[in-house]
């Protein structure tokens, strides 16, 4: 179990920026995940950890073992591939065994260690299959347990569970999240997915065009999106463009839009001041009907739109000022199209990024 | 530039290096050497640069002339219609009977492939198979049959259509220039024919859906369509025909050993061959070298044309054919009677050469005007006449070793094209695919000035020992075969599938030999069949490097020299029965690998 640095890591493909000045520490026996849009460069910096890709600049650390010029082999990073990458032409068994065999670990050694791994992905019956006589999560089960066996000192997944079926991807990441806390390997996750990444990590970096742009634990990045992307990428959300107004104190600041005013915390990292141009985040659930305090904000608004999606009814209100809010109420609430509603956020999860 | 160096550093590790090094040094000596000496032979003339040669060919109307120097074109005397094209001059006439072939190729080409992919009707199995027969090998003696059908006096052609059917008012003479433009023709129609059905094969049904749903059919569906989508393989087989054709020594040879027609004598590719026959003794002259670089940059500027489309990257694509189902329609009675005509016409006509051969090989046909009797004398030459043995044996053992050598040069520089970052790479994927473009008969005569003059007296010299020179001819002719199935094959390996095992601790080396070739196990010994089947009945270098010394002639050596005339033993019908050898191994290599291996790849016969 080690630690991983990557250290103003950059890669610039013509004029496409995969990473730029990317700087990431990631810890021992951490699930560490890269999320971000397609393209945004979350697999390059996966692959120029494993070796694949050679950075332009930049150095990386394993271990604290500097490994930027040491080919893929000789790294020690174990991969699990996109679309598993399972050899056609060898069995389960030898799937797996195949990175003892280039170690030259003694047969009975090798045997035991495949049989042990393969019991820890629920295998055990299935060595003498070859893959395409696999269904896709035992396949993705394969190319978990091959990686493992050869007990690497850090695991990369790169968007392991994109290829399975909605039911068995929630199933197969609550298994991942099992096994890697008991091993307690690192592990660093790519992923675009922003609810499977909250769910699995202990930590993710939210990159977009090859930048990084905020580390943090799932709840930081939620509550605390340091800018205006940050924020829109995770969850769901109402944006209103407003201008600061005034700072009341350290990061409680009064904002001004067409609609009027809000106060909200300011959550960019940046220094504000009075007039700059801000947005105001408005998360569907923090938003009641009910006035349960007296620091909140309120609006005024109709219903334009209706959705019943079982445990919640999605509203979208209208409000003075033009923007439409979405709010997630109780769906046993008597409402109708074209109502006036009154919508209450409280202040301290009223969000306000800088752009 | 650091992150150059450190590209760099990384790609090349040992297997990199063995394998990009050994093509490069395989390709420099065996292809790019013997290109240079002659062209130096060619352009350098009292040590000095100087187009002499050139101006002395191109002025001489032998070889260059505006208005036509003889020759006969539907011209009738007595009661013969002599049928055999106006000599331009030697280069001219190269040039006209390649733009002929190829224009006539992609017509029929083109028609094939539509009526083959588009429709269904019934026996259509039978007459895939059949449109693919003038493809089976049976150098020298196809146009040698060609001549006889067409014979005024003794020909079938003429017995049937004029003296018994009386459709003909005369007899046809077809010989000469248009004698071997219809021997051409009638082989080569198939490569363009398989180009374009891969084309057309690979294009989205939902193009063609589109089109009629928007309410274009019939013609203007092909021609807005359909036809501009398969232009890629009419592009690449056209130009490959063409090459061809300008190279070929078979159909001139044939006509020449059946007849001896003086117009069948007047192209590039019967020259070389000639002044090669003549010099051996006193080297290759420099005219003749100019000759040879005239006919090499009329194909490489062919070659270059094309060049996007007949890579190795587009071979990747072309195998890949047959992803689609294109929908396929229901002929009417009378689309039905055109199609049979058209291709019951095709087909007659273009397996009357290997008909002939066959008829040739088991009946009496040498000795008489018409086959009368069924025989086996001659096939058994093939087993008890210690020449044609000897023939046989060294084809099969040329062949084997050139399969080797291919093999371990071809799919080094295609894994290296395919998966090194190093930069200008691609210079490999040129040199692998260039011999398509590089006559045989100009790697024969760069073989004998580059090797007996810097090798002499050694094994690589072709007037010892013209054996290592052929196999090396062969396999560097045959590379672009492998290197385009080994090729199409990575393009099917997806890359994670090696970085998984490197990923896992294996060097490139091991990932190479325990996931790479396994993997590519069936494009290895479907691209050797092919290797081997074309090796075998390989012409240019095997008449001209293999007349060297007698004893080391190859099968279409012994087949020439039977035909030509000058063979000491042995008849045209033994010739015949080692056409119908060489038929055999071609059918059963294509059953193999269509069969067992299951290759959907098809005989593209580059």
């Amino acid at each position: 179990m080690v630690e991983v640095e990557l250290i103003n890591i950059t890669k610039i493909y013509g004029k496409v920026k995969a990473a730029y000045k990317v700087n990431l520490h990631v810890k021992e026996g951490e699930l560490f995940t890269l999320l971000g849009p397609s393209g945004c460069g979350k697999t390059t910096i996966l692959r120029i950890i494993a070796g694949f890709e050679v950075p332009d600049e930049g150095r990386v650390l394993i271990g604290g073992k500097d490994v930027t010029d040491l080919p893929p082999y000789r790294r020690g990073t174990s991969m699990v591939f996109q679309n598993y990458a399972l050899w056609p032409h060898m069995t389960v068994f030898e799937n797996v065994a195949y990175g003892l065999r280039v170690r030259g670990v003694p047969k009975t050694e090798l045997k035991r260690r495949v049989k042990e791994v393969l019991e820890m992905v629920k295998l055990e019956g299935l060595e003498n299959r070859y893959p395409h006589q696999l269904s896709g999560g035992q396949q993705q089960r394969v190319a978990l347990a091959r990686a493992l066996v050869v007990q690497p000192h850090v695991l990369l997944l790169d968007e392991p569970l994109s290829n399975l079926d909605a039911k068995l991807r929630i199933e197969m990441r609550e298994e991942l999240k099992r096994l890697q806390k008991a091993l307690g390997i690192t592990t660093i996750y790519v992923t675009h997915d922003q609810e499977e990444a909250m769910v699995l990590s202990d930590r993710i970096a939210v990159m977009n065009q090859g930048e990084i742009l905020q580390v943090g634990t799932p709840r930081d990045i939620y509550e605390r999106p340091v800018n205006f992307f940050v924020a829109t990428f995770i969850g769901r959300s109402s944006v209103i463009e407003c201008k600061v107004k005034r700072i009341i104190k350290d990061n409680l600041i009064e904002v001004a839009w067409k609609g009027g005013v809000l106060k909200g915390i300011f959550t960019s990292s940046n220094q504000v001041k009075v007039g700059d141009n801000v947005f105001c985040i408005l998360r569907p659930e923090e938003i009641d009907i009910n006035k349960e305090s007296d620091d909140v904000n309120e609006l005024i608004g109709t219903i334009e739109w209706m959705a019943y999606v079982g445990t919640r009814a999605e509203v979208r209100v209208k409000v003075k000022g033009g923007e439409e809010i979405l709010v997630s109420l109780d769906p046993d609430m008597e409402l109708k199209l074209g109502q006036e509603l009154k919508i209450y956020i409280p202040v301290s999860d009223t969000i306000i990024v800088s752009p | 530039m650091a992150s150059l160096l450190r590209i760099l550093k990384r790609e090349f590790d040992p297997l990199t290096i063995t394998q990009l090094s050994s093509s490069l040094i395989f390709f420099c000596l065996f292809l790019i050497a013997p290109i240079i000496s002659i062209l130096s032979s060619a352009f350098i003339r009292y040590s000095e640069f100087s187009l002499y040669w050139f101006s002395e060919l191109l002025g001489d109307p032998e070889y260059l002339s505006l208005t036509p120097r003889g020759g006969y074109f539907f011209e009738l005397h007595g009661d013969v219609m002599y049928i055999w094209g106006y000599d331009y001059g030697i280069i001219l006439n190269s040039l006209i009977v390649a733009i002929v072939v190829a224009l006539a190729c992609s017509v029929i080409g083109i028609i094939a492939a539509l009526i083959i992919t588009r429709y269904t009707f019934p026996f259509k199995n039978f007459f895939k198979v059949a449109i693919l027969v003038p493809m089976l090998a049976t150098p020298f003696v196809n146009a040698y049959v060609l001549g006889r059908l067409f014979s005024p006096r003794a020909g079938v052609i003429n017995l049937l259509l004029h003296d018994i059917l009386h459709i003909l008012p005369w007899r046809v003479d077809i010989n000469g220039l248009v004698g071997i433009a219809l021997a051409q023709i009638l082989s080569y129609y198939p490569i363009v024919y398989l180009n374009i059905m891969a084309s057309m094969t690979n294009i989205d049904p939902s193009m063609e859906e589109q089109a009629e749903n928007l309410g274009a059919r019939g013609f203007r569906l092909f021609r807005t369509v359909t036809f501009p989508l398969s232009l890629p393989g009419l592009a690449a087989g056209a130009t490959v025909v063409f090459i061809f054709s300008m190279e070929d020594l078979g159909a001139p040879i044939g006509f020449i050993g059946y007849s001896a027609n003086p117009l069948a004598k007047k192209v590039i590719s019967y020259q070389i061959f000639s002044s090669f026959m003549e010099a051996v003794a006193g080297g290759i002259s420099s005219e003749t070298a100019a000759l040879a670089v005239i006919l090499l940059m009329i194909s490489l500027a062919g070659f270059m044309l094309v060049k996007r489309y007949v890579s190795l990257k587009f071979y990747a694509m072309l195998s890949r054919g047959g992803r689609w189902k294109p929908r396929v329609r229901k002929l009417s009675i009378k689309g039905l009677a055109i199609v049979y005509l058209f291709l019951a016409f095709l087909i007659t006509l273009a397996s009357m050469p290997q008909l002939g051969v066959v008829v040739l090989a088991f009946s009496d046909w040498a000795k008489e005007n018409y086959p009368t009797s069924f025989t086996l004398e001659y096939a058994s030459r093939l087993v008890t006449d210690p020449n044609v043995v000897r023939a046989i044996s060294n084809s099969i053992i040329y062949s084997v070793a050139a399969v080797i050598i291919a093999v371990l040069i071809g799919s080094s520089a295609a894994y290296v094209v395919a998966r090194s970052r190093i930069p200008g790479v691609e210079a490999l994927d040129l040199l692998a695919t260039m011999p398509i473009a590089v006559p045989g008969i100009v790697i024969a005569v760069g073989y004998f000035l580059f090797f007996s003059y810097n090798f002499k007296n050694t094994l690589l010299d072709p007037l010892v020992e013209p054996m290592i020179l052929l196999i090396l001819a062969y396999s560097v002719r045959r590379m672009p075969f492998l290197a385009r199935s080994v090729f199409a094959g990575l393009q099917q390996i997806h890359i994670a599938l090696e970085e998984a095992s490197l990923n896992l601790g294996a060097g490139k080396g091991y990932t190479f030999s325990r996931i790479v070739v396994p993997l590519l196990a069936a494009n290895l010994l479907g691209g050797s069949l092919l290797t081997f089947v074309y090796s075998m009945s390989e012409v240019s270098t095997s008449v001209t490097l293999g007349a060297l010394r007698e004893d080391r002639g190859p099968i279409t050596f012994y087949i020439s020299q039977v035909i030509y005339g000058t063979a000491a033993v042995g008849t045209v019908s033994v010739a015949a029965s080692l056409c119908v050898l060489l038929m055999t191994i071609q059918i059963v290599s294509m059953a193999l690998s269509n069969y067992i291996l299951r290759q959907r790849v098809a005989f593209l016969g580059v």
